[in-house]
């Protein structure tokens, strides 16, 4: 059902599944391992350990069946899809990463100006709406929620 | 009566006004979510969880705030489907059958209506039940002790995903990577770090509100970015919103029908909302055979989904309140909440916090209320919404869900730890892995373990325990039954999709 939920066609060519298969039994093996590290001071029936690597059996057994026997997988983004994808988790890694030390206000303007831009909208549209959302989101948490974000810093607000 | 006296004080509860004003918000917020294609009642909650504690308040409050979106996004979700042939959300998928159908033909204004009540029927029987059968799966509960909690964990993973789904293997991977990701952080037994690489942001764990709104709110973002959707909204006239009185005599059997099926698909551990709909849609077009006319416009083709959905998603909050164990992926959500706000749901919260139990419970009555005059006189408002531009909508989505992630510890690893997820949950729905069991293992794998590590300390090690009583072997025996239920179910799905 989720396949026709999000409208895409399932390709049949499942070489996700096989890597994914592949990772996840690598991921289960190296949890099992560094699950040895946990080591408490005193003896009890069940350590720290046994629970994770309870999980990581069942978990690198299935993952190896996935990686022999591959469902279906949606078709992945290619081209321009795939770089808008990126551009925006960099948009977004980057307003987190300069939300401390720019300010919300500076940090959102040029964010909601970049992922307007990113949702197909002309520059104008997207540095008007940016400039008022902006403000919008500001107003909202800083006066209505009363959550106080870093506005600009050195400016004393 | 019991039962009475305490839904009386629940109503005492929900009628204060700062709870009834947030039901109301709720109820409108949650249509409009609804109603907007690509954000669903998973998504909406998962946004609004971080805002619930901005404005700081109390659990009780917070939970009646996003029950009522719950809900909400459950009528909300029939509008885009009937006026522009997209399902606002999952569960509302299968009213664009007959609802887009009848909107063609002028009669979109009478699927809107039609569908309201159906939805509010639904929703109300569903409630019924609630009060009704939580409190009996309670009282049995309460019994349990940590091996017969253990086995219910595992009753929830076994089922949880593999009846929608159908790949089993899938669903049992997502949900050790979540009960992986949930061991993150110190082992609150005996304070060893555990996967934290040095990393002390870690130490807490992984932020439940963090992962679940980069995992459905954001991975929705990446997902749309790739999707040009053209919409295609009808020119037609709504016309009224009122249902005539043939139709609504015509559709009163269906609703009927759709609400006890909806209900019954809703309590089952592993189903939810889009089970509800597809089983209650199916089985009526089915049941009426050649006198209906589904596909074509049929109003019970809309009012059997919509009475469907909106019973199911009642009927999961019975597990979820009762158990502790939520039937999909929205109640996973809700959960969420309430562990975050250092509440476990189970047995104990109807004895210890029952002014919040009653106060839900009677909240959904009187949002239910609410929901149907929103939706039926004010549809044609919340219709107009939908010609909101994407550009505008999506980055509105991300930005408020940045800012609330953030201004929940004021930290910025936090937003990463939401990317991170964000395109984790991306690549799971490429790969057709549902993520609703991460969510379960992040948030049940620290209860799951405590109960573990608590039978094995009263056992002295022996793993017998786990076995030892009737109930737990009980609960068992149904998870396998659950299971091979689902098997049978998604061959008669192939077999029903072939002959379409």
């Amino acid at each position: 059902m989720t396949a026709e939920a999000s409208g895409a066609a399932p390709s049949t060519a499942a070489l996700g599944d096989r890597i994914a298969g592949a990772v996840l039994a690598v991921l289960a093996v190296a949890a099992w391992w560094h699950a040895q590290t946990f080591v408490s001071g005193f003896r009890q029936p069940v350590g720290p350990d046994l629970f994770p690597r309870l999980v990581c059996v069942p978990l690198g057994v299935l993952a190896l069946y996935l990686m022999c026997r591959p469902g279906l997988n949606q078709r992945w983004p290619r081209g321009v899809a795939l770089l808008r994808q990126a551009g925006l988790l960099v948009v977004l890694g980057g307003y987190a990463g300069f939300l401390e030390p720019w300010g919300f206000l500076p940090a959102t303007l040029v964010c909601s100006v970049l992922l307007i831009r990113l949702f197909d909208a002309a520059w104008r549209q997207a540095l008007v709406s940016g400039l008022s959302l902006t403000v919008i989101l500001y107003l909202l948490f800083e006066y209505a929620l009363g959550i106080p974000l870093p506005a600009v810093p050195g400016l004393g607000v | 009566m019991d039962i009475l006296a305490f839904l009386l004080h629940g109503f005492a509860i929900a009628l204060e006004p700062q709870n009834l004003f947030l039901a109301l918000i709720g109820c409108a917020v949650g249509t409009l979510i609804g109603a907007l294609p690509g954000l669903g009642p998973v998504n909406g909650v998962a946004l609004l969880i971080p805002l619930a504690f901005n404005f700081g308040l109390s659990p009780t409050a917070a939970l009646i705030l996003l029950v009522s979106v719950y809900y909400g996004t459950m009528y909300g979700g029939r509008i885009s489907s009937i006026v522009l042939n997209i399902p606002g959300d999952e569960p509302a998928m299968m009213t664009t059958l007959d609802g887009y159908p009848m909107a063609l033909k002028g009669r979109g204004g009478e699927a809107l209506g039609l569908s309201a009540v159906a939805s509010f029927v639904g929703a109300t029987v569903a409630t019924i039940g609630l009060t009704l059968f939580a409190p009996l799966l309670v009282g049995f509960a309460i019994r349990f002790g940590p091996a017969e909690y253990f086995a219910l964990f595992m009753l929830a993973f076994a089922t949880i995903g593999g009846v929608t789904s159908g790949s089993f293997t899938k669903s049992f991977i997502a949900a050790g990577l979540g009960l992986l990701l949930g061991t993150v952080g110190l082992d609150p037994a005996t304070g060893v770090s555990r996967y934290t690489f040095g990393l002390y942001e870690l130490y807490d764990g992984i932020d439940f509100i963090a992962a679940l709104v980069g995992l459905f709110a954001i991975s929705e973002c990446l997902i749309l970015l790739e999707d040009r959707r053209r919409e295609t909204a009808t020119n037609q006239e709504l016309g009224s919103a009122i249902p005539g009185m043939k139709s609504a005599r015509q559709c009163a059997p269906t609703i009927a029908r759709g609400s006890l099926i909806g209900f019954v698909a809703g309590v089952l551990p592993g189903a939810g909302a889009s089970l509800g709909s597809f089983l209650s849609y199916t089985l009526e077009k089915r049941w009426l055979g050649r006198k209906g006319d589904f596909g074509n416009g049929d109003p019970r083709g809309v009012a059997a989904p919509e009475a469907g959905n909106n019973a199911a998603a009642g009927g999961a909050l019975i597990p979820m309140l009762s158990l502790g164990i939520p039937g999909s992926g929205t109640t996973a959500i809700l959960l969420a909440l309430l562990l975050s706000m250092n509440i476990t749901p189970g047995p104990l919260l109807f004895e210890q916090q029952p002014d919040m139990v009653w106060g839900l419970v009677a909240a959904l009555f009187i949002g239910n209320i609410m929901l149907l005059v929103l939706n039926v006189p004010l549809v044609g408002l919340f219709a107009r919404v939908l010609r909101a531009p994407t550009w505008l909508l999506m980055p509105v989505v991300i930005l408020v869900a940045f800012v609330g992630v953030y201004s929940l510890n004021n930290s910025a690893f936090d937003l990463y730890v939401m990317l991170a997820f964000g395109v984790l949950g991306y690549v799971l729905r490429k790969l057709d892995i549902p993520s609703v069991p991460v969510v379960l293992g992040l948030l049940l794998g620290g209860q799951m373990e405590f109960n573990l590590r608590r039978a094995m300390s009263i056992s002295g090690g022996d793993w017998s325990i786990l076995v030892s009583s009737g109930i737990s072997i009980g609960i068992y025996a149904f998870a396998v039954a659950l299971m091979a239920a689902g098997l049978l179910f998604a061959w008669w799905l192939k077999r029903e999709e072939a002959g379409r």
